[in-house]
């Protein structure tokens, strides 16, 4: 089990606390600069947070508070992690064997032995023909691997991933992907995994966390994240492109994109009358050619094709606001969709989620 | 053909070499951590590249004057040349090596250090395999410009056959002397000496990233 706590004010601002049980992969996600590098690299020991702790199976890697200082901070070679650079950090001068070697460096005098335990890693990579090879000779997604396998080497106790999947192509990606959950079910590790790419955390990741400007907003299953975002800027960053604003009262969401009022789910948290955020996911909207009492009637702005799936935009008919909607290719021919068409558009309310409204500037707003 | 100041030459630049290539190694290395005071200290260590050697020399025999090293005298012997050319040397063997070592990826000495390296193993196994094109460079410059090395030389050692008095100051002599067709070979074989130290460096070594294969395994 992994557990952090981090706080510093400089040079990038960190508020972030989160743990990582054997086993999962948890992804840090968030825009450039958010400070999910420098999240990873202080769990590694390559910087140090001005407050916190980094605890991994009850040992203490770093603890720092404002009245002593650091107490205990452990080199990076003595954190046992496995740290998996978005460059890869190949060592030039050696091969891929040699590469693999060097975290055996320590652990295993005999060369020949260690020499045999890195070729094992390599062909459990499926690079081991790879073993002589140079990395200026390798491919990006086979310097990956030979990065991957050092980087597991060791046996660390965490497995670090920067931006792992960032600089490679699309189905080199795959095959990557595909490693990265067999290793999963071996490892039995806590593995972190840092990424801008929200389609991959949810491919990947038993859980997210989402940072913005180096503080932790929200910690969820990508579903739960997806569905129920804890605020605005986590619904922004998580790519909700239905996000609106309402008054909420008693279970019941009133917008003036209809005359329609919403049953939604009330937790008794949020007071009468109360201004909020809210947002449908893509599953809590259906098209419909002929209306019904609650549909909204809505103008077909604009279909993009991508692959089997469209992305549709529709202009209610108040002209004010914008829905997007994904549909498979077979759903819009059905529904004979086209630009300048006229539909009806059903919102389901007991799939709007509504959060507190807040500006966006000042995400260390949100993390109360 | 004066045998006896080209194997003083060689003697001297081998010396050079032998002594100045660790020091060099580790000033390079120690210098990228010397935070504020790092523009001060390569000041001060490439300032023998823009001092006249007059200068220099003056200042050396004025420092190194009457004082002796396990008895011998540091000033007209081959220790006060040798100790002459060391400071002379500073720049050409640190320079290149700085260079090197700066030039490594930060994120691979990272690499390194989360594999459970420790620091003289990162040094050891991954700076100074990755640094030897720098070193070579180096030690080509100091052993050319050591078999060069004239004015300095001249000034703490003065012209003693056998003991100081290396190619350049018998290239000196022998067209004091007139005997340009002396002077003429001496010359030819420093040109040449030049010409494959100055090939090496650019060529065989300059080419390929030097690598130890045995480091990581």
């Amino acid at each position: 089990m992994l557990k952090i706590t981090l706080s510093q004010a400089t040079p990038n601002p960190l508020q972030l606390s989160l743990e990582c049980t054997p086993g999962e992969l948890h992804a840090l996600v968030g825009p450039s600069g958010s400070g999910k590098t420098t999240a990873l690299r202080t769990i590694a020991g390559l910087n140090n947070a001005e407050t916190g702790s980094i605890v991994c199976n009850g040992e203490v890697w770093f603890e720092a508070n404002e009245m002593k200082g650091v107490t205990t901070s452990l080199s990076p070679a003595e954190r046992s992690c496995g740290f998996l650079f978005q460059q890869y950090a190949l060592f030039p001068h050696l091969s891929a064997l040699e590469n693999v070697c060097v975290p055996l460096y320590n652990s295993i005098s005999e060369p020949t032995k260690r020499k045999a335990q890195a070729g094992q890693w390599l062909h459990r990579m499926g690079i081991g023909e790879l073993a002589n090879r140079m990395p200026n000779q390798l491919s990006g997604g086979q310097q990956q691997r030979v990065a991957l396998a050092r980087a597991l080497a060791r046996s660390p106790k965490v497995l670090l991933l920067d931006e792992p999947f960032s600089a490679v192509d699309a189905p080199t990606r795959q095959g990557l992907y595909k490693t990265l959950a067999e290793l999963r079910k071996d490892l039995n590790i806590p593995i972190l995994l840092v990424t801008h790419d929200l389609r991959e955390a949810d491919l990947l990741a038993d859980r997210i966390t989402v940072i913005d400007q180096g503080v932790g907003l929200q910690t969820a299953p990508p579903q739960v994240l997806f569905e129920r975002p804890r605020n605005s800027r986590v619904a922004e960053l998580v790519g909700i492109n239905n996000k609106f604003e309402g008054v909420f009262t008693a279970g019941k969401l009133t917008w003036d994109g209809c005359n329609h009022v919403f049953d939604v789910l009330d937790k008794g948290k949020i007071p009468p009358n109360t201004p909020v955020a809210w947002v449908i996911p893509a599953d809590g909207l259906s098209l419909h050619n002929k209306p019904s009492s609650s549909s909204i009637e809505a103008d077909v702005e604009q279909i993009s094709a991508l692959g089997q799936i469209a992305v549709i935009q529709l202009l209610l008919n108040n002209k004010a606001y914008t829905l997007t909607w994904e549909a498979s290719a077979a759903e819009v021919n059905r529904l004979e969709l086209e630009v300048g068409k006229n539909t009806h558009v059903q919102i389901d309310g007991s799939k709007i989620h509504i959060m507190p409204l807040r500006t966006i500037n000042d995400p260390r707003r949100f993390t109360s | 053909m004066d045998i006896d100041a080209i194997l003083l030459s060689l003697k001297l630049a081998l010396w050079t070499l032998v002594l100045i290539l660790p020091f060099g190694v580790w000033v390079a290395h120690r210098i990228r951590a010397a935070g504020k005071s790092k523009s001060w200290i390569e000041a001060a260590l490439a300032l023998p590249l823009v001092l006249p050697p007059t200068v220099l020399g003056y200042y050396l025999l004025v420092g190194l004057g009457g004082k002796t090293f396990l008895g011998i005298p540091l000033v007209f012997s081959f220790t006060g040349i040798l100790i002459a050319s060391l400071i002379v040397n500073l720049p050409f063997a640190i320079q290149p090596i700085q260079r090197a070592f700066e030039a490594i990826n930060p994120e691979i000495i990272e690499a390194a250090q989360v594999s459970g390296l420790s620091n003289w193993q990162i040094f050891r196994l991954i700076e100074l395999p990755l640094a030897w094109r720098g070193i070579t460079s180096a030690a080509v410059l100091t052993f050319a410009h050591t078999l060069g090395e004239f004015g300095v030389i001249l000034m703490v050692g003065g012209a003693i056959p056998g003991e100081t008095k290396t190619v350049s100051i018998a290239i000196y002599d022998k067209v004091q002397s007139l005997d340009t067709s002396g002077a003429g070979v001496l010359s030819l074989i420093l040109l040449g000496t030049s010409l494959i130290a100055i090939t090496i460096s650019y060529g065989v070594f300059g080419r390929q990233p030097s690598c130890s294969k045995e480091g990581g395994s």
